[in-house]
């Protein structure tokens, strides 16, 4: 007898998604609304029930927080995403009712991934996630980019999932099951298995050396849909891909444990290398984000010390100054359409003070300088990860955090020092602005007063 | 005392930056946004002189306590206190921002209310450096300084700004994470980021060397020290007065600070090991960087050659490991901190009247200008270290405990004493001296302004060369904890 209770968010937002369908036909303008008001309900569910619908599971404690904590974040990220969706696609033209079901989908196979057991359920999550991506990114059917990037994404992530199915056969082969908790003893086979798993999902989470589709697909892509490749789907890929390490005790595998070493050095590097000479702010991010994908794996091995909170509290400051970011870009237009370059922005401190303090505040959390948030997140991590050893990992780490500095500090140049060339269109959107000045605060008063962030990850693991 | 005065000291710049970032700008005119500013900073000033008069100068340790948990679960605490080592200091940066802000009144034009809050918000990390004894809470104010100061230069510094501001940032910054790791592994070993509790723990001797190393790579690049010092000249030339004013006066002082607070304490077998390293740094310091000011032909270039040269007493003094090395090279800290603020506040003013920091440029200005030269000869007198002055007393100590370590050290040093006072006298005599250009005839002399913040640089170095007693009463006590 299957207990549907532990599905319940999951039927919630398959629930969603026919409502949306029958009703969104008729009226379109309703959807968001529905979903917004769908997915704060869900939340408010999560928060005080998230618990119990586990309970008659035999999970242990700490993976049912991990389900709910970001189950929760991820509900929270879609109210947010979907406001925020609304002006840029109208703006573009592209304001479809299909929009909306893409997102839906994507988060739902996000909580199937995030809470699936079993390596096939894991892949019906990672593909219903990333068949939604590609119809995303190739969404402005009219620009060649756009269908560029999604036949890119489309191509090499078949590419990534034939690895990952090749390797959950290879694993079934070798040990006779899908489920996490029965695979223990590795032989080699099994091993050569689990790494074309761990490549799969490392191309998910776009490290490198797996990340050549991120700066095109990025680039290419409507900003509001490379703005939810950045965040939601990742989050929730790196969320699985932590618990792949943790319950099938990877660093207790030699060789995996050296792939994991080698991605996340590589990651950093590339990252910031990469990011350096880019003039198309898409794909600045694209590589930063590389970079931080590789703090994220630090976090990921060196979670023993202080438990997830650590990797839980740079996603979400990174998700935070994501968001913000991409808040800011979106409601920034030229007469062109939209925003790409980074030239574009000089001289944005004399046409807006919110916008560019808060920009300023976003890339200064990124490249983690004190008394702004990023810096707490890369602190934690490297003393997690310091006290776990991983000493030229962490050095690496914080040298590649330097570099980042530069580009970073290029984009405020850019906005503080320069003189404006162009004419950029104020879009006047009051729900983004709101957004990312809301996020400003947040990256800024952390600093004052850190109990609430810190409180809610760490009440979580007790 | 419960009073909560550091406190107070960090926030009131910080919530006067708010104040005028919330305040609309169209209706504001530039003098308004600086005397508000002046205000402000003024007001703080006279906040921090509670700070001696309250201090109780015979008690060891941290006074003005003030303790909060912070981040409860990493054991992160918000523990503020100060000590005779931090109060001259804190006193020095709060009375320099309002001369900062008045040297601007003028030069500053454009996007003044920016420039006030950045001043505002630099003054309030560099006071939570001076009084933060944990050792996170002392990287995140030790850093956010760089944000303030980048833009600062970055938007009113002078025609090669982003080369300059750039280069300070990221040289900085690379410095500083090195010490951020070794911060972490302190931590994660003492369990703990007090410094009064990691003072009294013991490394490993390897660690403890590569752990000095980490703090050496962050302090030797803000101090600078020699090879690190290629950042300094860029951004004072680049800096706007007021800019270098607080980067010569206070910021440079930080590396300082962090070696006597920090270091010192911390890794005592370390210190002893790498002395002749660091002797030899510094030597090499004095020697070339005075040399290379006397090749100078830009004002600001020779001043910022003769800070590095001026450090170098410094570092040497810090490292000799006694009590008068150490109170020397604090003295000379305090000292260079009044001195070379003013000359870089002299070079201002003829440049804010002529538009040139060329010494070529300048000649017989003497004949124009009678008080700025009179104002010039005391400090130019102070920084050779002339008798009477400030620059005296510490370059005595320090060059007096090197005899203790070594007869050699002592000679370059007293070298490094020879060659100041041949670039310093150099300079003074081609800008004041010789014939009078024509197109400096029509320069003005010092106006009220500048004669009343020249004045209180005047009269404190004069205080100090010829009352040193008044300083060391302060801090002696507290830097023989340290060399413990």
């Amino acid at each position: 007898m299957i207990n549907f209770y532990q599905f319940f968010p999951e039927i919630f937002i398959l629930a969603l998604i026919l409502i949306t369908l029958c009703f969104g036909l008729f009226y379109k303008d309703r959807s968001i609304a529905i979903n917004t008001i769908g997915f704060f309900i869900l939340t408010l569910i999560l928060i005080n029930f998230g618990k119990d619908f586990y309970i008659s599971t035999n999970l242990s404690l700490n993976t049912i927080n991990l389900f709910v904590l970001s189950k929760i974040i991820l509900s929270i990220g879609s109210i947010v995403f979907i406001l925020l969706s609304k002006r840029p696609l109208k703006n573009e033209n592209l304001y479809r009712y299909e929009y909306i079901l893409f997102i839906l989908f994507a988060i739902l196979g996000s909580f199937v991934l995030i809470s699936s057991d079993n390596f096939l359920t894991a892949f019906i999550g990672l593909e219903l996630q990333s068949l939604s991506l590609y119809l995303m990114a190739a969404f402005n059917t009219k620009n060649l980019k756009s269908n560029e990037a999604g036949i890119k994404y489309f191509s090499l992530g078949a590419l990534s999932s034939g690895f990952l199915l090749f390797g959950i056969s290879m694993i079934y082969y070798d040990i006779g099951s899908f489920y996490m908790q029965n695979l223990n003893n590795f032989t080699t086979i099994s091993e050569i298995g689990l790494s074309l798993v761990l490549i799969s999902l490392f191309f998910k989470v776009s490290a490198a050396p797996f990340h050549i589709w991120t700066p095109d697909v990025y680039e290419g892509s409507p900003t509001i849909s490379t703005l939810f490749f950045a965040s939601l789907p990742k989050f929730a890929s790196l969320i699985f891909l932590f618990r792949v390490y943790q319950e099938l005790n990877i660093s207790g595998i030699q060789s995996l444990n050296y792939i994991f070493q080698i991605v996340c050095a590589i990651s950093l590097l590339v990252g910031v290398y990469g990011a350096i000479t880019q003039k198309v702010i898409k794909r600045l991010l694209a590589f930063s984000s590389i970079n931080h994908i590789g703090f994220m794996l630090l976090g990921i091995m060196s979670y023993q010390l202080m438990s997830e909170g650590t990797l839980f509290f740079y996603l979400i400051i990174y998700l935070i100054t994501t968001f913000g970011i991409f808040a800011v870009l979106l409601n920034l237009r030229t007469v062109e359409g939209e925003f790409t370059k980074i030239s574009q922005l000089n001289g944005l401190r004399f046409t807006s003070n919110s916008k560019s303090i808060s920009m300023l505040v976003f890339f200064f959390s990124l490249a983690g300088i004190p008394p702004f948030a990023g810096f707490f997140a890369k602190f934690f991590i490297l003393s997690a990860s310091i006290t776990d050893g991983f000493f030229f990992l962490s050095i690496v780490a914080v040298l590649s955090s330097v570099i980042a500095a530069f580009y970073y500090l290029t984009i405020i140049k850019n906005m503080f020092f320069n003189k404006s060339e162009i004419e950029l269109l104020d879009d006047n959107n009051k729900i983004g602005k709101a957004i990312f000045v809301s996020f400003g605060l947040i990256i800024t008063l952390f600093f004052f007063y850190p109990d609430p962030l810190i409180n809610l990850v760490d009440n979580l693991f007790k | 005392m419960s009073f909560p005065i550091l406190s107070l000291l960090i926030l009131t710049p910080i919530i006067g930056a708010l104040t005028l970032s919330l305040s609309s700008s169209a209706q504001l005119k530039n003098k308004t946004i600086f005397l508000s500013g002046l205000w402000i900073t003024t007001g703080e000033f006279l906040l921090s002189l509670l700070l001696p008069i309250f201090y109780d100068k015979t008690k060891n340790g941290y006074q003005f306590i003030e303790y909060h948990t912070w981040f409860d679960k990493f054991d992160i605490n918000y523990y503020v206190g100060v000590d005779g080592v931090s109060i001259p200091l804190i006193l020095l940066t709060t009375f320099l921002v309002p001369i900062c802000l008045l040297c601007s009144l003028n030069s500053i034009q454009n996007r003044a209310k920016e420039f006030v809050i950045y001043f505002l918000l630099l003054e309030s990390f560099i006071i939570g450096v001076f009084v933060s004894i944990d050792l996170v809470i002392f990287y995140v104010f030790f850093e956010a300084v760089l944000i303030p100061m980048f833009l600062i230069i970055g938007i009113w510094g002078g025609e090669n700004r982003l080369y300059a501001t750039f280069k300070f940032f990221l040289y900085t910054l690379a410095g500083s994470v090195l010490m951020l790791l070794a911060i972490i592994y302190i931590i994660s070993k003492v369990k703990s980021g007090n410094i009064e509790l990691i003072s009294d723990f013991t490394f490993d001797q390897q660690i403890e060397l590569i752990l000095f190393l980490c703090f050496f790579a962050s302090f030797a690049v803000k101090v600078p020290m020699f090879p690190f010092h290629t950042w300094l000249p860029d951004a004072h030339v680049q800096a706007p007065t007021s800019g270098s004013v607080i980067l010569a006066g206070v910021l440079l002082k930080l590396g300082a600070y962090g070696f006597i607070r920090l270091s010192l304490p911390f890794f005592e077998y370390a210190s002893i090991y790498f002395q002749p390293m660091i002797f030899a740094l510094s030597c090499v310091a004095i020697v070339y960087t005075s040399i290379v000011a006397l090749r100078q032909i830009d004002m600001k270039k020779m001043i910022a050659y003769s800070s590095v040269a001026h450090m170098g007493f410094v570092t040497i003094g810090i490292f000799t490991l006694t009590q008068d090395g150490i109170n020397g090279a604090y003295f000379q800290m305090i000292s260079h901190g009044i001195v070379s603020a003013a000359l870089f506040l002299i070079v201002g003013v003829v440049y804010e009247r002529h538009h040139t920091r060329m010494i070529s440029d300048y000649s017989g200005v003497t004949n124009v200008m009678p008080k700025y030269s009179f104002f010039f000869m005391i400090f130019m007198l102070s920084s050779v270290g002339l008798p009477g002055t400030s620059g005296f007393v510490g370059e005595f100590l320090v060059i007096m405990s090197t005899i203790s370590v070594s007869v050699y050290l002592t000679f370059f040093t007293a070298i490094g004493v020879i060659l100041g006072a041949s670039y310093m006298l150099l300079l003074y005599k081609n800008v004041n001296f010789g014939d009078l250009k024509t197109d400096i005839k029509q320069l003005a002399d010092l106006s009220n302004i500048e004669i009343f913040y020249f004045s209180c640089l005047a009269f404190l170095t004069m205080l100090l060369g010829i009352y040193p007693k008044l300083l060391f009463e302060m801090i002696n006590k507290s830097i023989s904890m340290s060399i413990l």
